[in-house]
């Protein structure tokens, strides 16, 4: 035991992990300044309690991955998938409901979001499927098979309706595939499939969801409905300026102009409190993780390793550059979180989960 | 021994630590295409950090000013608090006018979730159609935290029904406004005026900073002279608000400056007491203290309620009230000039005697029929008054007197009377709009009609007829300078300007406006002639025992139809301390019609008791 955790200590990829710290605390600090002046209660620490909880909880789940082997993990992939499936059916059918969607189990006095668990499940089973099928994905039996995996969770995400998280599955499976080395036109093809689906898909889409695309196109079109967040949004980020108003010193975001500034608007107070500088930090500190996550599926001891610290990598890598870019006004409001930033416990323990699963990669690629 | 078993694994990790390259590049057996293709993928992510990074650059560094501007808008909201009005009241301190809240319904667009719906309930309450009411909502121009203004001056039952239903109206609210309140309606309307949304017009000439469209301000009468009185001063705030509007820190404040308040000259119980002499008539009274020019009573019919004006009067009602063939809306009085008849004689009577063309003690026989140049003019009296004196003419309103005077005294000396009381000249009331006679003369009638100045002319204006047109206040002002014999105090309706505490800012003092250059024997002639009008001639219908009254009647003939009525006058002769001036439109006698208000106007003001 005392070996293992010498080993332990000598291993662990220090630079990821302080990334991830400063950015939770940085997260944290964002998160104060944006619901202090209104917090439940009349509490200004209500959310920063909370998260703070959360965040604890979320360390003491990665310390836990960490000791768990990957290849030891990777045995229960069909278990974790099966159990995340029977979670997202128990959404639908129990979930708590909030504005027309049902994304929430209610267990004791925690709610949580099964479709944050769902991905790192899709992680962990994709990289077990992909990694032992490799050599047969040029067939397109096989090749769709993920797919189908994949798919069965998009449409249960969907169903909620929650077109942000399918979309994470999504991204995440099509980043895997590409990186186990499925053929290039396999993907193209696919893409195309999937792009002559889209006008089926509307009709499947929720009245909120065609707005919310409608007015990607064209956020004028409506300033207060939907396209009122992104107008705001960069109303918020730009006013910043290179050096920012200040902590604590938003003008949009102190006197509540960003709606759901505390989640998925979350950039937009680092943008307008702490500005260009502090944006770039942000940005920064993330650039590492990836660049870290990365550079452990580079080294990785094996395939399974690799993609298991792909999946991390397209896990984080879609959620912040598509909540950043909707922040901006790039990408519709998809209603993506930010990690390690917005407030949410389900997801900032996943996001601690997913780094806990590239520091297991890191830590076991030398023989113990 | 654990001190050495630590030192074994120490070891053990140290000679990991230095196979570790060696130990992973054996160990990984991670395909090469897999390792190319996570290449791609990082060049991919540093593309995509690349464009959040130049973007996030173009919105802080690049439109970052303009953006602050707009954070700033955003938040940032001038509130107008208007100041009210000053309040009206009569000499004795009775309030007239006052303003009143009234409560505005009015939408935040911001906070409404479904429109829809929330029309439709609205509507149930208020009675205004849902589509009105959700047009007026999307038609809300810059700023969607702006209330849009649904229904004017909302009524209590109503408004108690959207306070119960708060719950269900989200982003409906109450505005209270404060609105010009006129207590007795119709009472007076024509001097108090009313008041209105500036236009466009008024906008440009009294201009900014000191108004702004949708500014109410005084449109006709004292609301209208006094105006920068009662105005006050706009106040207004500057605050910072949050996303629902809700205020959040208070940046400036200016505390509006109330309006000053007006005392009145006039009598509320007089002036309502003639309102209703002259009620469902055409005409005017005015009564008034002659050696203040204080106004007791400007009574003017028909009249309207300037109250339907406070909330902004709707078209209909407008052209209701423009187009009536009454016009309610002229204040008769100082804007109508009207054929002064027999009245006039007085004038005749005091220049004739001024210059010497006739004395107390000349006689003229009447015949009934007077000849000159030709022309046969007539005395009212078919069978002729025989001889009389000027005070039996006065008395009697002697036609043949009058027209030998006018004969003798030509336009000149006519000219030159009129002119010593100031007849060519407004009356000077503190009321805007006051009109201005006609007063002929030889060179008026050449450059009106190219004609020249026939005797027969001198004929008719001897007796108050022909060309001449005065206001009721222009013969009010002549009967005022013969009841004081020769001073005219300017008329006024103000008596005082005070501020809300209560203090005196201003009195306004009598002021003589015009001396009359007249002798005293002559006024005294006159006024002889005036009491025995009331006391055996054609003004017997004004007389009271208890009160003793002088005065002139007239019945003038018009284009217009039926004679118009007048009579002015003043008591007690001893003593006077008011006189008062009656006109009735197409009234009929002077005699008949006019006479016995006067008298009952004099009857209230002195207290008869009948």
């Amino acid at each position: 035991m005392k070996e293992k955790l010498g080993k332990l200590t000598e291993n662990l990829d220090y630079t990821l992990l302080f990334a991830v710290v400063i950015l939770c605390f940085y997260g944290i600090l964002m998160l104060y300044s944006s619901t202090r002046i209104e917090s439940i209660g009349g509490e200004p620490y209500f959310y920063v309690k909370r998260q703070f909880l959360w965040m604890i909880l979320g360390f003491l789940f990665l310390t836990i991955i960490i000791f768990i082997d990957y290849h030891k993990l990777v045995r229960f992939s069909q278990v974790i998938y099966f159990m995340a499936i029977v979670f997202l059916v128990m959404v639908i059918i129990f979930g708590r409901s909030t504005y027309g969607a049902r994304r929430w189990l209610v267990i004791g006095p925690f709610d949580f979001q099964p479709s944050e668990f769902a991905k790192i499940a899709l992680i962990i089973f994709l990289a077990d499927f992909l990694s032992k099928n490799k050599s047969k994905l040029d067939n397109y039996f096989y090749f769709l098979m993920p797919f189908t995996y994949a798919g069965l969770l998009i449409l249960l995400v969907f169903k909620q309706p929650d077109l942000g998280t399918s979309l994470v599955y999504l991204a995440i499976l099509i980043i895997m595939l590409f990186v186990v080395g499925v053929k290039i036109k396999y993907l193209i093809l696919t893409f195309f499939v999937a792009l002559s689906s889209v006008p089926l898909l509307w009709f499947f889409l929720q009245e909120y969801q065609k707005k919310r695309l409608i007015l990607f196109l064209n956020p004028n079109l409506d300033p207060l409905g939907g396209g009122y967040n992104v107008i705001q949004s960069k109303i918020a980020i730009g006013s910043g300026g290179f050096m920012g108003n200040g902590l604590f010193s938003g003008l949009q975001s102190q006197l509540k102009f960003l709606p759901a500034q505390h989640t998925d608007f979350i950039f937009s107070v680092v943008g307008e409190e702490l500005g260009f500088v502090g944006a770039i930090l942000l940005l920064g500190l993330y650039a590492i993780i990836l660049w870290r996550g990365v550079k452990i599926a580079l080294e990785a001891k094996d395939l399974l390793g690799t993609l298991l610290a792909t999946g991390a990598v397209a896990f984080l890598f879609f959620h912040i550059v598509v909540n950043i870019g909707m922040a901006m006004g790039m990408f519709p409001a998809t209603g993506l979180p930010l990690s390690f930033l917005s407030y949410g416990g389900s997801f900032m323990i996943s996001n601690l989960l997913v780094i806990g699963i590239l520091l297991n990669v890191e830590l076991h690629k030398i023989k113990w | 021994m654990p001190g050495t078993k630590f030192y074994i694994t120490e070891t053990k990790i140290m000679m990991e630590i230095l196979q570790k390259g060696e130990n992973m590049q054996e160990s990984s057996t991670v395909p090469e295409d897999v390792k190319q293709r996570i290449n791609w993928l990082l060049i991919f992510i540093i593309i995509c950090f690349s464009v959040l990074i130049i973007s996030l650059w173009y919105l802080q560094m690049i439109k970052g000013e303009e953006l602050k501007e707009r954070a700033v808008e955003n938040c940032i909201r001038s509130l107008v608090e208007d100041a009210p009005r000053g309040n009206i009241y009569d000499r004795y301190g009775e309030m007239l006018v006052t303003n009143r809240p009234a409560v505005m319904v009015s939408i935040i667009p911001a906070e409404v979730g479904d429109l829809e719906e929330l029309s439709k309930r609205l509507s149930e309450i208020i009675g205004l159609s849902k589509e009105v009411i959700e047009q007026k909502v999307k038609k809300y121009t810059d700023n969607p935290f702006k209330p849009v203004k649904i229904l004017d001056d909302c009524k209590q039952d109503k408004i108690i029904e959207i306070e119960e239903r708060k719950g269900e109206l989200k982003g409906v609210v109450l505005e209270v406004q404060p609105r010009r309140n006129y207590l007795y309606h119709e009472f007076a309307a024509h001097s108090l005026g009313y008041v209105g949304e500036i236009d466009r017009e008024e906008l440009q000439r009294l201009g900014n900073p000191k108004f702004q469209g949708g500014d109410i301000i005084g449109k006709t009468g004292l609301e209208k002279y006094y105006d920068d009185i009662l105005r006050g001063e706009k106040g207004g705030k500057e605050v910072e608000v949050d996303a629902l509007g809700r205020e959040i820190t208070l940046l400036l404040y200016r505390k509006p400056v109330p309006g000053k308040d007006l005392i009145l000259t006039i009598d509320k119980d007089l002036q309502v007491y003639g309102e209703n002499l002259l009620y469902g008539k055409k005409g005017s009274i005015i009564v008034s203290n002659p050696y203040t020019g204080e106004i007791l009573a400007l009574v003017n019919r028909p009249s309207f309620n300037p109250n339907s004006f406070s909330s902004g009067i709707s078209y209909s009602d407008w052209e209701k009230l423009s187009s009536n063939s009454d016009y309610p809306l002229t204040n008769r009085s100082i804007q109508g000039v009207y054929a002064p008849g027999s009245i006039f004689k007085v004038v005749t009577a005091i220049a004739a005697l001024e210059e010497g063309v006739t004395n107390r003690k000349r006689e003229v026989y009447c015949s009934g029929t007077f000849e000159s140049a030709g022309q046969v003019f007539t005395c009212w009296k078919e069978f002729g008054h025989g001889s009389l004196s000027i005070v039996d003419a006065i008395a009697y309103s002697c036609n043949i007197y009058f027209y030998t005077m006018g004969k003798e005294l030509g336009i000149e000396g006519l000219s030159k009377c009129m002119h010593k009381f100031g007849l060519e000249e407004k009356v000077g009331i503190d009321l805007p709009a006051e009109a201005l006679g006609t007063i002929p003369s030889s060179e008026w009638k050449q450059r009106e009609f190219k004609q020249i100045w026939f005797p027969g002319d001198n004929i008719n204006l001897s007796i108050g007829q022909g060309y001449l047109l005065l206001t009721p206040l222009q013969i009010h002002s002549v009967i005022s300078a013969v009841t004081t014999e020769g001073e005219i105090y300017r008329l006024h309706l103000v008596k005082k300007i005070i501020s809300p505490d209560g203090s005196v800012i201003k009195e306004i003092k009598p002021e003589v406006y015009r001396k009359v250059d007249i002798s005293s024997s002559t006024f005294q002639t006159v006024k002889e002639g005036l009491r025995a009008t009331i006391l055996k001639g054609t003004g017997w219908r004004a007389n009271v025992k208890e009160l003793s009254i002088a005065g002139k009647t007239g019945t003038a003939q018009n284009p217009h139809g039926e004679t118009h009525a007048w009579f002015m006058g003043f008591a007690p002769y001893e003593n006077p301390e008011v006189c008062i001036t009656v006109f009735l439109e197409n009234g009929g006698e002077g005699g008949e019609a006019a006479a016995p208000i006067a008298r009952a106007m004099l009857e209230k003001y002195f207290n008869i008791q009948k």
